[in-house]
């Protein structure tokens, strides 16, 4: 079990490690000096050379990305340079922004789509069944700014429930921002839900097929009892994958749905620091996202464990 | 090593392996053949690839379909509704909705094919490989692809776009890098069912080369599946690329671009909703059916399994 | 057709059922109809395709997903199953009729613990006592285990405590003892034929396997093609079929009593074909102390054998032995940690001595070193038969791996020692299988030998083998590198037909392109059309229509299928053959059609055959030569009629015993196993009963 456990850490490490390499590497190759731009084309030479030299920039690559890494475990991730403000304080308030968005989505969007999933998966090729897939295979079809879009239309021009943009800056509070979560949420959800949906569809499918559950039904036991307690667990098991992933790609896919709503969250921030070339907040963003990912991939182990006796129990191996 | 006796008196399902010459029928159905008949077979797969042929005509043929330009416009027929001169209306520079969802669909459907193509072969042979060879290169390319995988692909499309700059080129090259790793994922896993097969061991035990076996044993009996992705990963690359120009990095401002266009004319939604709603119409039923081609497909092959995790 | 004076608890009418595929309804039932009476127990008997599980699974009112019934009826204790309301249907299953599944592997929920899926069964009786009931040890502690945590035969052994749960009065058993080991399934059956008597249950048992049948069952049904052919009582049908398919397919059993490949007619009269006297004295392939381990596990310890041209050798052994490691390792698919392998081609006809085949090597087929292949036919020229008594092939061989024969050979596995016999058959083995070799299911090993696996293997023999790693030297005619290091000539000699014909052809490609294609490969066919000639031919060779070329493997019956793995493995023109477990998976009669051929082509074209099998009747039939494999090494070797007719090893005598010949009148209880513990040392192995047959040493113990 520990062994199995190790080696998930173990690897997601080396993904972390590797992609701050990727990281680095992609906004060094950025174009233009950054010093030159922060100081405007008409600066001196020499203002340049001294501003390259205050910001570590004459400092080889190498070295340069240790200091990153080792200010980075800390939670120094230098300063802006167009806010001049520290990086690590400003992106965590966005971040936060965020999560509140995030935190609804998954909670909707993963009970809900596991749920009807599930659904679809029993009442294979029935109503229910058609009902589901064709509405997933419609959220996965359509672009979340277009849901957004219509959503703007539906919900705060037709009938106007919910703002349709943001007017507060990223220091809002929660009590500002809760109306606006709703809309940017929903869009977010329909589109994560479709993957889920189907992926729980298709697994419950298979393991209702399988012999174990035959054998469960013909001991005489009620569907719904067939169904929590010996096809779930094992159908759960892909599904918690696919939602690992679709969480991770929140982070990333918070960045058009807040750009259409003016959301103050952390897909504007990576949109603005993109436009601006702010490369300690894209180094940071992208930093960010990975730890997500990671963590989020590692919770689907757990989840695994739990809902697998193999990984859990002595002997066991993943094939 | 395990003597696993196979049940030799199992299912009825495994078609009376008994009675001699079952269906006897000598002919040799090609890919293209086999792949006809599923098509015929699941309806979704039919209508999914008409949907997606008549994107591929009207994209092909959009200068003999309308009269107008699609990146000059009359400036005093701006924002007009629908008429019988413009069918969808203007936007705001009196360019005709129609004509730029018309042309929109040349650009649409040449970067993504373009760029789903280079990513499927790019895939395709390093999932392959990964699959067959095993060992360090699997765990190496994986840790890579799964680093890759763990930035978020609009960030990495628009640090390469900033970089690089919007040309079609170095969107199918940032496509690229982007979607290769899941391709490479659920290539990989439909090798993996295939690598154990008994005939490639054969093929192994003959001592033919990874390449040879790649071509011969492993890629045949993983067509359908790469077929079934190619579909899905299209349909991925339009929302990302649409996407990427609604945020303002992809394609440049006069470019007849859906995403563009949904972002130019959204202001303006209560006035003229056509300009907003002809090009989401555009992408979403290109994308639709991209999705039901391949969903169709993947039934009508059994090969809904293997892709999943996407 | 019951004899039975009671009134029947199950009684079929008239029964067909259909299942839908592409728009058309293809029956797979027609009109079957039967009855079984209380206490009594009715075997549905037919190859594949039969029906057999479907009629089976009716009687809990199941229906594969797609099928229906299309007339008759299925009443199981007075109630017209199929027209119970969900809830009364529900009481059925369970409470009246209760399944056993084919693979309890399978059929056990893998996030449950045992005990709970036993509970939820329903019944009044404690999951200990049931667990006690079926003769599994330790209950208490087996109950909170997951059922990978499982042996094969524990596993079917929980199954049936599940189905007997809550006291059914028909238990149906579907296929119960197929993936099984021989002496685990005799148990399992020894088992379902107590608890039958214990708890007086009417059984429906599912099988192909006419042994099972024979022993179990009171009347017997034959269905083919979803038609009952015969129902009689299970003596007067094994005595005197009446139809001819019945005839045919008793006729197709081998048995452990034929002295040769059982020939049956159309009539279903069988003839026993003298064994083929074509063995040659030439060695074609020598495996001296090779040892195999996987991980931190040995599968294979310090086996020594070799074939000769035109002799058909057995590896027998059960899940675990390593008997399939070997083949594979020979095949150049897996290498091996120690020891030697040589192939020892040259192609000196048959009859050819240990010291012409010295100068053999001149041969077109080059590659293999011709002063291995004299040396160890120098050994078989110096041992009375075979060239595998000890001293012998110590000496001549010396140059080549000395310090493999040279020291001791063999690992003690003093390990061992401690009873592995001990207790019930499966009970004691406290359920590890983290150690067992034999893949997924090496659990099936570690049920059988009693005790964990993992202890006789573990200490055994580190000191022995740690030598020979690293002797193998390379060169011509080494087998113990990989294929892919292998000179063509050389992966030519040896070439292996997999166990599962569905899998060892290309579903994409032809028939004809998977024989051709090891004839381009290998350059023994020059040009295209050369290839496509000799493709024909060689098809034609496996007893096919030559039209077959153009077919993919899906338009084949399994038979078929295996048939041109033969002809693709002949394409090579190779000096070994391996064959693992190539009829395993076929149907009887198939088999048998199987059989023959290849002992035909060993008789045309004095191919040698390394012959893979668990079943020992097969081996009877078709080898000349017998090893017997036990947990990676060598415990009995010989001629096959001396080892059949006085096997010397414990573990033999064991197999044996437990083999289920199609005769109702055969013994019933296998007399108890002797208890045994290896007491082979370096230097004292074997025990050599003379004319080649040896049995590695053993001592009694008690309990």
């Amino acid at each position: 079990m520990f062994s199995f456990l190790l080696r998930r850490v173990v690897a997601a490490l080396g993904t972390l490690l590797l992609s701050s390499v990727m990281v680095f590497l992609a906004v060094q190759a950025l174009p233009g000096d950054v010093a030159t731009q922060v100081l405007g084309r008409d600066a001196t030479p020499d203002a340049v050379a001294a501003l390259r030299k205050q910001m570590g920039l004459d400092q080889p690559a190498w070295e340069r990305y240790a200091d990153w890494i080792k200010g980075a475990l800390h939670g120094d991730f230098g300063t802006s340079l167009v806010t001049t403000k520290p990086v690590g304080g400003e992106v965590a308030q966005y971040l936060g922004n965020s999560a509140l968005i995030a935190v609804v989505t998954v909670l909707f969007a993963v009970t809900g789509s596991v749920v009807l999933g599930v659904v679809a998966g029993l009442y294979r090729d029935r109503w229910p069944d058609q009902l589901i897939s064709t509405v997933s295979l419609v959220g996965m079809s359509v672009p979340e700014f277009v849901v957004a879009t219509v959503l703007v239309l539906a919900f705060s021009v037709t009938v106007p429930v919910f703002p349709a943009v943001v007017l507060y800056g990223p220091g809002a509070g929660v009590g500002q921002l809760l109306p606006a979560v709703w809309l940017p949420a929903a869009s977010l959800a329909i589109v994560m839900a479709a993957y889920i949906v189907r992926m729980a569809r298709t697994s419950v499918i298979d393991v209702m097929a399988s012999e174990y559950v035959t054998t469960a039904r013909l001991k005489g036991l009620t569907t719904w009892r067939v169904v929590t307690r010996h096809a779930l667990p094992s159908a759960l098991l892909p599904t918690l994958h696919v939602i690992a992933l679709n969480v991770a790609w929140l982070v990333g896919g918070v960045a058009v749905v807040e750009n259409v709503f003016n959301y103050p969250g952390i897909g504007k921030l990576m949109l603005t620091s993109v436009q601006n070339r702010d490369l300690p907040v894209i180094q940071a963003i992208a930093l960010i996202s990975a730890v997500v990912y990671v963590v989020c991939n590692l919770a689907a182990d757990l989840g695994s464990m739990a809902l697998n006796p193999k990984l859990r129990t002595r002997g066991g191996r993943i094939r | 090593m395990s003597s696993v006796k196979e049940p030799a008196g199992a299912t009825p399902s495994s078609a009376a392996p008994s009675t001699p010459a079952p269906p006897p029928a000598p002919v040799r159905p090609g890919f293209a053949a086999r792949t006809w008949r599923t098509v015929r077979s699941s309806r979704p797969a039919v209508i999914g690839l008409a949907i997606v042929a008549v994107h591929v005509v009207v994209a092909l043929l959009a200068p003999l379909l309308t009269p107008y330009h699609p990146t000059t416009g009359d400036a005093s027929h701006a924002l007009l509704g629908p008429s019988a001169d413009h069918w969808a209306g203007t936007d705001q520079y009196g360019r005709d909705v129609l004509t730029r969802v018309l042309y929109g669909g040349r650009y649409a459907l040449g970067v993504s094919v373009t760029a789903t193509l280079i990513t499927i072969a790019l895939g395709a042979v390093l999932g392959c490989a990964a699959a067959l060879r095993g060992g360090w290169l699997d765990d190496v390319v994986m840790r890579v692809l799964d680093a890759v995988l763990s930035i978020p692909a609009i960030l990495v499309l628009l640090v390469i776009v900033t970089a690089l700059g919007t040309g079609s080129s170095v969107i199918v090259l940032a496509i690229a890098v982007v979607c290769v790793p899941q391709v490479v994922r659920v290539v990989r896993g439909a090798a993996l069912t295939v690598v154990p097969q008994d005939y490639v061991t054969a093929a192994r035990a003959r001592g033919e080369s990874t390449w040879a076996i790649l071509r011969r044993e492993v890629l045949p009996n993983i067509s359908d599946v790469v077929c079934v992705e190619f579909a899905m990963r299209a349909s991925w690359v339009v929302l990302l690329i649409s996407s990427l120009s609604f945020l303002g990095f992809g394609a440049d401002p006069p470019t007849p671009d859906w995403g563009l266009m949904v972002s130019e004319n959204r202001t303006a939604i209560t006035v003229v909703p056509m300009a907003s709603l002809a090009p989401i119409i555009g992408l979403a039923t290109m994308v639709v059916g991209l999705n039901l081609a391949a969903d169709g497909l993947s039934k009508a092959w059994g090969v809904d399994r293997i892709r999943e995790g996407v | 057709m019951t004899t039975s004076p009671k009134a029947p608890i199950v009684s079929v009418d008239a029964l067909s059922v259909a299942y839908r595929s592409g728009g058309r309804e293809v029956p797979v039932v027609r009109e079957v109809s039967l009855e079984v009476s209380p206490g009594r127990t009715l075997a549905l008997v037919g190859e594949s395709g039969s029906g057999k599980s479907t009629v089976a699974a009716t009687l809990l009112g199941h229906l594969r997903h797609g099928s229906r019934i299309t007339g008759g009826r299925v009443a199981v204790d007075g109630k017209d199953v199929f027209a119970l309301a969900a809830r009364e249907l529900r009481r059925l299953r369970g409470g009246t009729v209760a399944m056993v599944a084919q693979n309890a592997g399978h059929a056990l929920t893998p996030s449950m613990r045992i005990g709970r899926q036993i509970a939820e069964a329903g019944g009044e009786v404690p999951v200990t006592d049931l667990l006690e009931q079926v003769r599994l040890e330790r209950p208490r502690e087996l109950a909170r285990r997951y059922p990978h945590e499982l042996s094969g035969g524990q596993q079917q052994r929980v199954a049936i405590a599940m189905a007997i749960a809550a006291r059914p009065k028909v238990l149906v058993l579907d296929e119960p003892t197929t993936g099984l080991d021989v002496i685990t399934q005799r148990g399992v059956l020894d088992l379902v034929g107590a608890l039958r008597e214990e708890l007086g249950l009417a059984a429906v048992l599912v099988s192909h396997d006419l042994g099972v049948v024979a022993r179990m069952a009171d009347e017997v049904c034959v269905l083919s093609a979803g038609r009952v052919v015969e129902a009689a009582p299970t003596r007067r049908l094994f005595a005197a079929p009446a139809d001819p398919y019945t005839r045919r397919l008793l006729a197709s059993v081998p048995r452990i009593a034929d002295a040769g490949l059982a020939v049956v007619g159309e009539d279903g009269m069988r003839e026993i074909r003298p064994r083929a006297d074509s063995a040659g004295a030439v060695d074609v392939v020598d495996v001296r102390e090779m040892t195999i381990d996987y991980g931190a596990s040995r599968a294979v310890d310090g086996v020594s054998f070799s074939v000769r041209r035109g002799e058909v050798l057995a590896l027998v052994g059960e899940s675990g032995s390593g008997k399939s490691t070997i083949a594979w390792s020979l095949a150049g698919l897996r290498e091996p940690s120690g020891g030697t392998m040589g192939a020892a081609s040259g192609g000196g006809a048959g009859g050819s001595s240990g010291d012409s085949s010295g100068d053999s090597s001149g041969d077109g087929s080059g590659g293999p070193s011709d002063a291995r292949s004299g040396g160890a036919s120098g050994g078989a020229s110096g041992g009375s038969r075979g060239g595998l008594s000890e001293g012998a092939s110590g000496g001549s061989r010396g140059g080549a791996s000395g310090g493999a024969s040279g020291g001791s050979p063999g690992g003690p596995r003093g390990g061992a020692s401690d009873s592995p016999r001990g207790g019930s058959p499966e009970g004691a083995s406290g359920g590890s299988r983290g150690s067992s070799p034999g893949g997924s299911r090496g659990g099936a090993s570690v049920g059988s030998s009693g005790g964990s696996s993992g202890g006789p293997r573990g200490g055994s023999s580190e000191g022995a083998s740690g030598g020979p790693r690293g002797s193998s030297s390379g060169g011509d005619g080494d087998l113990s590198a990989p294929a892919r290091r292998r000179p063509l000539a050389l992966r030519r000699t040896v070439q292996l037909v997999f166990q599962n014909a569905d899998t060892s052809l290309n579903p994409r490609r032809s028939v004809g392109d998977a024989v051709r294609r090891p004839l381009r490969f290998f350059g023994t066919a020059g040009s295209r059309g050369e290839a496509a000639s000799r493709a024909r031919q060689l098809i034609t060779d496996v007893r096919l229509e030559p039209d077959f070329a153009d077919r993919l493997p899906a338009q084949l019956s399994g038979g078929q299928r295996q048939r041109i793995g033969i002809a693709r493995a002949l394409a090579g023109e190779p000096d070994l053959l391996i064959a693992d477990e190539i009829t395993t998976a076929l149907d009887v009669s198939v088999q048998a059609d199987v059989l023959c051929l290849l002992d035909d082509l060993r008789r045309e074209r004095e191919l040698a055959c390394l012959f893979i099998s668990h079943d020992l009747a097969v081996v009877r039939g078709i080898a000349d030569r017998v090893v017997v494999l036990w947990h990676g090494v060598v415990v009995e070797e010989g001629p096959t009629d001396a080892v059949f007719a006085a096997p010397g090893h414990p573990y033999t005598k064991a197999l044996l015993a437990a083999a289920l010949e199609p005769d109702p009148e055969a013994e019933g209880a296998a007399a108890p196993a002797e208890e045994w513990a290896d007491a082979a040392e370096p230097g004292a192995l074997w025990d050599d009963l003379g004319g080649g047959h040896r049995v590695r040493r053993w001592r009694p113990t008690d309990g």
